[in-house]
C-alpha cells in the first residue's frame, strides 16, 4: 500500500478526482464530436427519428391503448426511447472504458473508477443538452405544473444511478471476461424488448409480466411517463421505486468494482 | 513473482540510478513506488508528492490538440485545469511548439511528442521524480535543454529515480546505483563501483573499456 495520504491530501484527492472527471468528460465529448456537424443533437435526433418510425408502423394499432390518441403513443414511445438510449449508450461506453485505458493506467497512477464515471458523465451532459430540454417542454405543456417539471429530475437521478452502477459493474467484469461486450449487446436487446417502450404494457402476457420486475429501468420509464405525460401530480411511489432501483444498482456496482479492483492491474 | 525480497530505503534528495537487464524488474519496481501497482505482500511508503508516471506521453490522447493534451496530462499528474491553463504558454515555449498549439498530437513527430511530454512533466517540480528511459528524447539542442532543466532539479532536494541503459547518463547524474537482476537487488552502492561490477558481469571480455566513463 502506498501511504502518502494525510488528511489534507485526502481532501486534495477529492478535488483531483473532480478535475480528472471533468477533463475526461471533455475529452470524450471532444473526441466523439470532432468534425461532426450536428454533434450533440444526434442524441435528440436519434430517438425522434425512431419515434417517427414506431408511430408510422405501430401507431395505428396501439393508439387504442393510449386513449385513441396517436400523440399519446408518440410521446410514450419517445420518453421510453430517451431512457433506453441513455441506458445503452452510457453503459456500453462505460463497459469498455477501463480496458480501453489499460495501457495508460499502467504508466500513470489514476483512480480506475474514474473511467466508467467519466463515460456516464459524458452521456449525462448529452442528455442535459440534447433531449432534456424537449422533455421539459413536453412536461410543461401537458402538466402546466412546475412541480412536475422539477420532479422529472428525480427519476432521471434514478436513471443516472442505475447506469453508473451497471457501468461500474460491467467495466470491472470486462477486465476478466473479454466476451462481455457480445453478451451485453444481447442483454441490452432483452432489456429493450422487456421494457414497454414502443408497445403498451397491457399487451404483455400475465405470466411474463411478473418477471418484468427484474428490469431496473422499468420503474424509471413508468415514473417519467407518469410525471411528464399523465397531467397528474407526481406519483411518489413510482419516484421512490426508481430511486431505489438506482441505489440498489449503484451499491452493487461499487461493491463489485472495489472488490475486483486489486486484480485489475495484472490483466490490463 | 516479478520482483521479490526488495528491502530498500531511498532518502530525500537522493538521486538513484537503476540498472539491469531487460525484464529484471526495474520498471515494476518504479510502478510499485509510484503507486501504479500494489505489492502482493509487503509495503511501500512514500512521503511527498510523487510524479505518478513512468513514461512520458503515456497519457496523451493523440486525437486532441496539443493545448487540450497539456491540460489533460497536467490534470492526470495532479494539477488543476486552471493551473494548467496558466502554465500552458511556458510549456509550449519550452517544448518549442508555440505554433502547434491547436494541432492534434497525432500530427506531431515522435520527437515533438516526447518533447511535449518532458516539458509538461517537468514544468512543476514534484518532490519525487521517476524517470524511465526518458531523457533520450528530441534532437541535440533539445537534449541540452533537458539536461539543463534536469540539472536544476539535481541542485534542489528533489528525489530522483532514474532507469537507464546509458551508463553515461547514470554516471553523470546519480550518487547511488541499484543493480537489479531477476527481480532482486543484486547490488547497491556507489555509482562507480556498481557500474564497474555490472559491466564486468555483462561483458567479461573487457569490451566495455572502450566506454570512457568507466575508465577511471
Amino acid at each position: 500500500m502506498v501511504k502518502s495520504f494525510l488528511n489534507k491530501q485526502q481532501n486534495n484527492n477529492l478535488l483531483w478526482y473532480r478535475e480528472l472527471l471533468l477533463v475526461l468528460i471533455r475529452r470524450s465529448l471532444k473526441r466523439r464530436y470532432r468534425g461532426s456537424f450536428l454533434g450533440i443533437y444526434w442524441s435528440l435526433l436519434n430517438p425522434l427519428a425512431m419515434t417517427g418510425l414506431y408511430a408510422a408502423i405501430f401507431g395505428p394499432e396501439f393508439a387504442e391503448y393510449y386513449d385513441n390518441s396517436n400523440l399519446n403513443y408518440i410521446l410514450a414511445a419517445f420518453t421510453g426511447l430517451v431512457v433506453i438510449n441513455f441506458f445503452s449508450a452510457s453503459t456500453a461506453m462505460a463497459l469498455s472504458s477501463v480496458v480501453e485505458n489499460g495501457a495508460m493506467v499502467n504508466k500513470i497512477r489514476l483512480p480506475l473508477a474514474i473511467f466508467p464515471l467519466a463515460a456516464i458523465g459524458a452521456n449525462v451532459f448529452q442528455l442535459l443538452l440534447g433531449t432534456l430540454p424537449l422533455l421539459v417542454i413536453v412536461t410543461l405543456a401537458i402538466s402546466h405544473s412546475l412541480i412536475n417539471t422539477i420532479a422529472l429530475f428525480l427519476p432521471l437521478t434514478g436513471l443516472i444511478l442505475v447506469c453508473t452502477g451497471v457501468g461500474l459493474l460491467m467495466s470491472g467484469l470486462y477486465v476478466f471476461f473479454r466476451d462481455l461486450p457480445y453478451f451485453y449487446e444481447l442483454l441490452i436487446f432483452v432489456l429493450f424488448m422487456s421494457s414497454p417502450i414502443f408497445y403498451p404494457p397491457d399487451i404483455v402476457p400475465v405470466t411474463v409480466r411478473q418477471f418484468l420486475i427484474l428490469n431496473p429501468i422499468l420503474p424509471i420509464i413508468e415514473s417519467i411517463r407518469q410525471i411528464a405525460l399523465s397531467g397528474n401530480l407526481p406519483d411518489l411511489m413510482l419516484i421512490t421505486h426508481s430511486l431505489a432501483s438506482g441505489l440498489i444498482l449503484i451499491t452493487i456496482g461499487l461493491m463489485v468494482f472495489y472488490l475486483l479492483r486489486s486484480q485489475f492491474m495484472d490483466l490490463l | 513473482m516479478v520482483i521479490d525480497n526488495i528491502d530498500l530505503t531511498i532518502n530525500c534528495g537522493e538521486k538513484v540510478g537503476i540498472i539491469g537487464a531487460n525484464g529484471s524488474g526495474k520498471s515494476t519496481m518504479l510502478k510499485l513506488i509510484s503507486g501504479i501497482l500494489q505489492p502482493t505482500t509487503g509495503t511501500v511508503r512514500v512521503k511527498g508528492a510523487i510524479a505518478p508516471l513512468i513514461e512520458l506521453g503515456a497519457g496523451f490522447d493523440t486525437e486532441l490538440t496539443v493545448i487540450d493534451n497539456i491540460i489533460l496530462y497536467g490534470v492526470m499528474l495532479g494539477y488543476s485545469q486552471l493551473e494548467m491553463r496558466s502554465r500552458a504558454k511556458d510549456i509550449l515555449e519550452f517544448a518549442e511548439l508555440e505554433t502547434y498549439a491547436s494541432i492534434p498530437v497525432k500530427g506531431l513527430s515522435s520527437g515533438m511528442t516526447a518533447r511535449l511530454g518532458f516539458a509538461i512533466a517537468t514544468d512543476v517540480t514534484p518532490n519525487i521524480l521517476i524517470l524511465d528511459e526518458v531523457l533520450s528524447v528530441g534532437d541535440i539542442s533539445f537534449k541540452n535543454k533537458c539536461s539543463q532543466r534536469m540539472k536544476d532539479f539535481w541542485q534542489d532536494d528533489v528525489t530522483i529515480l532514474l532507469v537507464s541503459h546509458s551508463m553515461d547518463m547514470i554516471c553523470e547524474n546519480c550518487h547511488k546505483v541499484i543493480w537489479m537482476e531477476q527481480g532482486r537487488i543484486k547490488m547497491i552502492g556507489q555509482t562507480q563501483d556498481v557500474i564497474n561490477q555490472y559491466l564486468e558481469c555483462v561483458d567479461p571480455t573487457g569490451m566495455s573499456s572502450s566506454l570512457p566513463q568507466v575508465n577511471q
